[in-house]
């Protein structure tokens, strides 16, 4: 039987009073590009904190590949690299430094280090920089710092946490085409965001949390499906009352000409529902799908968007 | 053991201090030129004899204190600073998610802030024999007198660190607690010129026996006993040693 990646069980986490985790339990499968998706202050970073060894935990337990985080804090550590959300500052060494320093901590010899610092310098584009002080650097390039330093060990497990946060649209294709190799090479990635479009795309399996638990888990498409709110609308000329009853099989709604059918997922009902219509004689003008996205999951789950939420 | 990544934090935490030198070094060797020259030069001629020590000049007499003052400043503000710096600016989360345990974190940042005190303790202990060709009695007993020193303070430096959430609380150890205990230490002064009750106070003052000891291995006087220099210097390593070490183990203040 092979072991998940990461097992957190009934995880408990406050802070000065304030719940921050309120029994969250969680399976990531070994090589599986999971997505945990929620609001700022929804318990994302205090659940990967808790997993790297950041923060203290109240109740729970973590496992990496079944060892526990705390009792086998060195094998399950050499085994997460983390993109922290908080950009770092340094005044004193260069980041190519830096990031041998990084290697180090891992117990890894500078010797060792060198192909990998080198290979990630020139995949990350920070070649250029690596004499560079990290005060030097764009925001976008403390970005790829982070995840060069998450990366410098080699570790099975990558956790990304809102690494695409503040910046550029480039960037940002830069990176999710870094994630996708990252898992190609067969890495567990645990990506937290509030980017709806990030975690649909990238994600196989999404987790979404609020206020400190789980509220939903699976994969993008059944997500949505279980929402059931996505839909088609079209707008047609030549629709005939009696066509009613040969519509039964879907579940629609009339207003004048314009039909809108519920379905589960509109990419799959779209070419039968155009091709019924046809054949009744019917004249397409104008066809308006509305998939339905985690954001609408999220709504109809707790009631509010996931970024209505402001809070740290 | 995590050798390699102890090392490399041991490494970083010298490179750090050594890279701004101008900060961390050179200023302890201008204060000590300006004590010789101010307080040596020109008051020696007015002072011409300390009680209980009527055959060393006053130059000389200063100058254990201050080699002792410049060392546990030195020891102490490079492993507080550094752990609020990482702390402040986010790069604590590299250690501690890292395959390090406390203890091994903690052996680091002592080393670090140890070699510093250390090594600035050594500079002007070598001012010292430059400038006013200050004998040195006993050379290998001052060296490891100040190393051991330089490990207490550092080790009580790392425990600060830890405390601390802003300069301004650890300003405040440094300016109320450490450096008013140097001065009454009896750097500039020997305690026999105080009247009883000061004396009394002194000799609950930790850094009374720092500086009595360093004067004894380069003087070979003192107001102390050697042995009870040497014990306490110990009796503080052991103490915040283990302080530091507890509190990085126990997560308070830094994994909150």
């Amino acid at each position: 039987m092979t072991l998940p990646a990461i097992c957190i069980k009934d995880l408990e986490k406050s802070y000065n009073g304030t719940r921050a985790l309120d029994g969250v339990s969680l399976e990531i499968g070994d090589g599986q590009f999971f997505g945990l998706l929620g609001p700022n202050g929804a318990g994302k970073t205090t659940t990967i904190n808790i997993l790297s060894g950041l923060v203290l935990k109240d109740r729970g337990k973590t496992e990496v590949f079944g060892m526990d985080t705390v009792k086998d804090y060195r094998t399950t550590r050499s085994k997460i690299g983390i993109a922290a959300q908080e950009l770092p500052q340094d005044w004193f060494f260069p980041i190519e430094t830096l990031l041998y320093f990084q290697a180090g901590y891992y117990g890894i010899t500078r010797k060792k280090a060198e192909p990998n610092v080198e290979r990630l310098l020139k995949r990350l584009g920070l070649t250029g920089k690596k004499e560079a002080r990290l005060r030097q650097l764009s925001g976008g390039m403390k970005r790829r710092y982070q995840l060069a330093k998450a990366l410098v060990h080699d570790p099975k497990i990558v956790i990304l946490d809102e690494p695409t946060a503040g910046v550029d649209v480039e960037f940002r294709h830069d990176m999710w085409k870094l994630f996708r190799e990252l898992h190609g090479d067969g890495k567990t990635i645990l990506l937290t965001t509030h980017y709806i479009e990030e975690a649909e795309m990238l994600c196989e399996d999404i987790g979404i949390i609020d206020e400190g638990k789980i509220i939903a888990r699976g994969k993008p498409k059944d997500l949505t499906k279980q929402s059931g709110t996505a839909g088609i609308t079209i707008q047609l000329t030549g629709w005939d009352g009696t066509m009613k009853s040969a519509v039964n099989e879907f579940t629609y709604t009339i207003d004048g000409n314009r039909l809108h059918f519920t379905v589960e997922d509109p990419e799959e009902s779209l070419p039968e529902i155009i091709n019924f219509l046809s054949k009744k004689g019917c004249h397409i003008q104008s066809i308006k799908t509305e998939k339905t996205s985690l954001e609408d999951v999220f709504l109809s789950l707790t009631g509010r968007g996931i970024k209505e939420n402001t809070g740290s | 053991m995590n050798w390699v990544g102890m090392w490399t934090l041991t490494k970083r935490e010298v490179g750090r201090f050594f890279s701004v030198y101008r900060q961390t070094v050179l200023p302890g060797l201008i204060t000590t030129t300006l004590y010789i020259l101010i307080f040596g030069f020109t008051l020696q001629k007015r002072i011409t004899e300390i009680d209980g020590f009527p055959e060393i000049s006053y130059t000389l007499f200063i100058l254990p204190g201050l080699i002792m003052m410049n060392t546990l400043t030195n020891a102490s503000s490079n492993s507080s600073s550094s752990m609020l710096q990482m702390k402040l600016l986010q790069q604590l989360p590299d250690i501690l998610c890292a395959p390090l345990s406390s203890f091994e974190i903690s052996m680091a940042y002592i080393i670090g802030g140890a070699v510093r005190g250390f090594v600035n303790g050594v500079l002007v202990l070598l001012l010292g024999i430059l400038l006013v060709e200050m004998p040195v009695v006993s050379p290998i007993q001052a060296l490891v007198f100040l190393f051991i020193v330089s490990w207490a303070f550092s080790s009580m430096g790392l425990f600060l660190g830890q405390m601390a959430d802003s300069w301004d609380k650890l300003a405040t150890m440094q300016n109320f607690f450490l450096t008013p205990l140097s001065f009454l230490g009896g750097i500039f002064y020997s305690v026999q010129m105080l009247p009883n009750w000061a004396q009394t106070l002194s000799f609950i003052n930790p850094i009374y026996y720092m500086i009595n000891g360093i004067r004894y291995t380069i003087l070979g006087v003192s107001d102390s006993p050697p042995e009870i220099s040497f014990i306490m210097a110990i009796i503080m390593t052991i103490l915040f040693t283990c302080a530091a070490v507890l509190l990085m183990k126990s997560g308070k203040k830094i994994k909150s």
